[in-house]
């Protein structure tokens, strides 16, 4: 059994913040393709992201799953660069997320908002 | 400006890499080896002023190998290679290899210690083992027993030698015999050294898969 207060929940917090990893990543390139560094820049900010190598697993299989596809383009200061763009699978993936989470999101937010006045 | 050490500890990390993924599909650990270089050399481009420092920071938050791998591991669901120990089965294929050549070739090919590479170097070079070399040499000895010089040794009661002349004895002869002793040596040495060959590559073997663990 573990609590969250008592033990640092290791597996449940690092748990549920790689499933939404994966998602946060798709959502970054929604606007624009991407390359690796780019995101780990934009993830470490939120601290989403503690050991940046992790991404490129990641990256790997979204792309194998056919969620992303790549493209290597020159850069203005250094070796090519790898882009990630979303697939139309990519955002239909991204789509029903959002709405899982919002549920689930809200749904957890009401229980405890709920338990705090009770 | 380039740090001094940048590339022993570039070339380390990655030789880190490459040793804890030994196990992974080719194209998967050239993935992210190739991620991994071109990660650091983008993380190199921010710093004009690089120091030793610099790359060091780079790969710490970039993470350790053992924990990347791994978790390209999960990620990618490639399953962690089970590494048996080399046991019973290993040694009495060497052991039967030089006794009882049959026997241990089949348990040579049985094993799964070797690479296939070795495992016919191990066959062929056994040579039937010594009582495939027995045969071998009794073959070779009866070829040679033609050749070489004939010799008329005339001896008095006592024994003493009077006279002694040999018959046919050329350079050709010397360089025969020579060449058959170092023939009889190489073949009794050849089954010996490819079971300790074949013992170091069990070893080698063994020695990655700790790494990996």
């Amino acid at each position: 059994m573990w609590y969250i207060g008592r033990v640092p929940a290791d597996g449940l917090v690092s748990q549920m913040r790689r499933g939404a990893l994966e998602y946060c990543v798709m959502a970054l390139m929604q606007q624009t393709p991407r390359y690796a560094f780019d995101l780990i820049d934009a993830l470490a900010k939120t601290g989403m992201l503690t050991t940046e190598g992790t991404l490129y697993p990641l990256l790997s299989r979204l792309r194998r799953d056919g969620l992303v596809k790549t493209e290597w383009r020159e850069s203005a200061d250094g070796p090519p660069r790898r882009y990630y763009e979303l697939t139309a699978e990519g955002r239909r993936a991204l789509t029903g997320f959002k709405s899982e989470w919002t549920t689930f999101r809200g749904a957890v937010d009401a229980i405890l908002q709920e338990a705090k006045k009770s | 400006m380039t740090a001094p050490h940048a590339d022993q500890l570039i070339d380390g990390y990655l030789a880190r890499i490459c040793a804890a993924a030994h196990d992974f599909p080719a194209a998967a650990r050239d993935e992210l080896l190739d991620d991994m270089r071109s990660h650091i050399a983008d993380a190199r481009a921010r710093d004009s002023q690089e120091t030793d420092a610099t790359i060091l920071n780079i790969l710490d938050r970039l993470g350790e190998p053992a924990v990347l791998v791994a978790e390209a591991r999960e990620r990618l669901g490639i399953k962690t290679q089970q590494p048996e120990r080399p046991g019973l089965l290993e040694i009495a294929a060497l052991v039967l290899l030089l006794f009882l050549w049959p026997a241990g070739v089949v348990l040579l090919w049985l094993s799964s210690q070797w690479k296939t590479r070795d495992k016919i170097i191990g066959s062929v070079f056994s040579l039937g083992g010594y009582p495939g070399i027995s045969l071998i040499g009794l073959v070779l000895a009866g070829a040679g027993a033609g050749h070489g010089s004939r010799c008329i040794t005339v001896r008095n009661a006592a024994g003493d030698v009077l006279q002694s002349s040999c018959s046919g004895t050329s350079v050709l002869d010397i360089i025969g015999s020579v060449a058959q002793t170092a023939l009889v040596i190489v073949l009794f040495l050849l089954p010996v050294l490819t079971a300790a060959y074949l013992a170091i590559r069990l070893r080698r073997w063994h020695r990655l898969e700790t790494i990996a663990a």
